[in-house]
């Protein structure tokens, strides 16, 4: 061993075995697992509380939609929680690419520097005063869409109406879902159409391409990852909603609303959580929801966790 | 008398600060005229029917002004590019409407706000309690003072455990580099997708089902900090990398051990950047109203001690209010939305201007 290599270890292991700096690798190491402590806390402890529901409902209690006591089934919430997004990504995704493309190609740079903080602010909006702001605003407006919409359209399935009752639609429901998807979506595809390397634009103009073209077979192919992780990331934040949903849907476990999206009446497992929590009638009610909590943890965290591989993939983006 | 031209670090900077050709950019004469024809004779035959038909207003928009805006942009473009421009035209008119969409929703949200909640406010629906008051009693009377006390100690308590959890994190992607690394950050990214109502079911079941902690402030806290934390470490991690590794290298040359560099070093080096990290955590929970419903409930009197009773916050508070059958209830909801909406968005300017800072030095 020579001599040189010797002095270079020596030094090497002076300088990490310093006691303070082991000491404060340590501390700084443990607090870097509190996101993953957390994380398992949740699902041993809310997994633990989900065991003894599905032992007494059986598998019914993912299969059937009924809360009457004794018997109670959630699927009807986790339909709803998944039309909703359904809705939401409908209304989102387009308006949320369009206002990217508009921000990127198409303003100037003053106009997309205002917008970029416009789409911040309304990011940075509590769901809550969304929630006030659907229930007294929105919903009257959205009634009269609602009707218009089943007067005209009412031959489509998904546009019936047999009550005539417009209100606590999944309609209102996924539209202020999408309204709070949009500013995600948006700072999300923005970044990521504007990360074409402007070589490749170039490249397309002198080729001659519209502008159209140039989305369609260079920007969108360019940024797919990123457009794809950014709208899972928004679908993430949908299924998760809780309060905003509480003030305009109407909770209805059966019949389960399956497609009737301007009908009275749909389904969402946040907001049945809340939505019961006040009259929960003991700890057994108390659990059933926090197993209905559980699920939806579970679906949430897959969602993110698909989200993230893809945006991470494509290379790092702020948040 | 050769004209060379000479690539100095002037002329490179300014060829890259040169924005991609915009042949779709181009204005002529006869472009600007048929630009205006497209967008004034849509409009006109609009205006009009707007006046003069039965049509309701919803269907003349979406049915009538969109698609004619729409044939009248491809025409038009049709006319002074060719055909191949007229799915952009189409493309155009789309992305105008998606941003003008947009917009109304924001400035309707926040017009709502100000206009209604400007009429609950007042010296005693800001500073008084919420006790002896029923969702009756008139507008003079009672006010939120409570509920700015509960969201400031609530968000307060959150700040105190999430903010130096959350720099520990970042510190540890960016100065320990432990071989966990991609692990951590995979499992920060995770937490930031944990529904709020999740965390608080995860205290309601941990902590306050089984006896260790009453439905209050510190368990509310305790739920904000769990959404708080991911914000704050992802934050201080993009602000800690922005540090020169000069400044590291050169402090390590000097003697000092790596728990001072980052300590005495790269952590005040960073400092604007932390105090970024901390408001954005903050602003992030600061209207958070599932997690407080399961863990904080509610109270009408204000109440200062963070463990002994449950606690109103400004979001529980809109919500109590909200929904209610009487007219100043509902206007109590709006002057706390407006007080919350102004809490974000003093928030929301704070966090804009330290950036400008830090990008100005």
């Amino acid at each position: 061993m020579s001599s040189t290599e010797t002095e270079f270890r020596d030094l090497q292991s002076a300088a990490t075995s310093h006691r303070g700096d082991r000491v404060f690798n340590r501390i700084i190491t443990a607090a870097a697992f509190t996101a993953l402590i957390v994380l398992a806390g949740i699902t041993i402890f809310l997994g633990f509380q989900a065991v003894p529901v599905l032992q007494t409902q059986g598998i019914d209690f993912l299969t059937t939609s009924i809360w009457d006591p004794p018997n109670y089934g959630i699927w009807g919430m986790l339909y709803g929680s998944l039309l909703l997004s359904i809705i939401a990504l409908v209304i989102a995704v387009p308006t949320s690419l369009l206002l990217s493309v508009f921000m990127v190609f198409l303003a100037p740079n003053s106009v997309a520097k205002v917008l970029t903080n416009l789409v911040d602010l309304m990011a940075a909006i509590p769901s809550v005063i969304l929630g006030l702001w659907a229930f007294y605003v929105l919903s009257p407006v959205s009634e009269q869409w609602q009707a218009l919409l089943n007067q005209y359209l009412g031959w489509i399935p998904i546009f019936q109406n047999s009550s005539g009752n417009f209100s606590g639609t999944p309609f209102t429901a996924g539209f202020i879902l999408a309204i709070m998807m949009i500013p995600i979506v948006t700072s999300v595809t923005r970044e990521v159409l504007g990360r074409t390397p402007p070589e490749l634009i170039n490249a397309a103009e002198a080729l001659g391409c519209s502008m159209w073209t140039m989305l369609r077979y260079v920007a969108l192919p360019y940024g797919r990852g990123g457009l794809v992780g950014g709208v899972m990331l928004g679908l993430g934040r949908a299924l998760g909603e809780t309060i905003a949903v509480f003030f305009v849907l109407k909770i209805v476990f059966d019949p389960v609303n399956y497609y009737n999206i301007i009908e009275s009446g749909g389904g969402s497992v946040a907001t049945l959580i809340v939505s019961k929590f006040g009259e929960a009638s003991g700890p057994y009610e108390t659990q059933l929801l926090l197993a209905a909590g559980f699920f939806l943890f579970m679906g949430t965290l897959l969602v993110n966790v698909v989200a993230n591989l893809i945006v991470n993939r494509t290379g790092r983006l702020k948040s | 008398m050769s004209a060379t031209i000479i690539f100095d670090d002037a002329l490179v900077a300014d060829l890259s600060q040169q924005q991609p050709q915009t042949p779709w950019g181009r204005r002529t004469s006869k472009f600007r005229t048929v630009v205006i024809l497209a967008i004034l004779i849509p409009a006109a035959i609009v205006t009009m029917l707007w006046w003069f038909s039965e049509i309701p207003k919803p269907v003349l928009m979406v049915s009538i002004y969109l698609p004619l805006q729409i044939v009248a942009s491809v025409l038009a473009a049709i006319a002074v590019r060719g055909t191949k421009s007229a799915i952009d035209a189409v493309i155009i008119v789309s992305a105008i409407g998606a941003t003008i969409f947009s917009l109304v929703v924001l400035i309707s949200v926040l017009w709502s706000i100000v206009t209604k909640g400007m009429q609950a406010l007042s010296a005693a629906f800001l500073f008084q309690n919420n006790e002896y008051i029923s969702p009756s009693t008139p507008l003079g009377y009672g006010g939120l003072g409570h509920a700015v006390v509960g969201t400031i100690l609530i968000v307060g308590i959150s700040a105190l455990i999430a903010v130096p959890l959350g720099v520990m994190t970042a510190i540890y992607i960016t100065e320990v580099r432990g071989r966990a690394v991609p692990y951590v950050r995979f499992f920060v990214q995770a937490m930031s997708g944990v529904p709020s109502v999740v965390a608080g079911l995860f205290i309601l079941t941990t902590l306050i089902l089984t006896g260790a902690l009453n439905q209050s402030a510190f368990a509310a806290g305790l739920a904000y900090a769990i959404l708080m934390l991911p914000t704050v470490a992802r934050t201080a991690e993009e602000v800690l990398k922005l540090v020169p590794d000069e400044l590291r290298t050169g402090a390590l040359a000097l003697g000092s051990t790596r728990a001072r560099v980052v300590l005495k070093v790269v952590v005040p080096a960073a400092k604007t950047g932390m105090i970024t990290a901390a408001i954005l955590g903050v602003a992030r929970v600061v209207g958070e109203t599932a997690p407080l419903l399961l863990t904080a409930l509610k109270n009408d009197k204000t109440v200062l001690n963070p463990f002994s009773d449950p606690i109103s916050a400004l979001p529980t508070y809109i919500f109590d209010n909200v929904a209610q059958p009487y007219p100043d209830a509902v206007i109590r909801a709006w002057g706390a939305a407006l007080t919350l909406m102004v809490l974000v968005a003093i928030l929301f300017t704070l966090t804009r201007m330290l950036s400008a800072k830090r990008l100005g030095k």
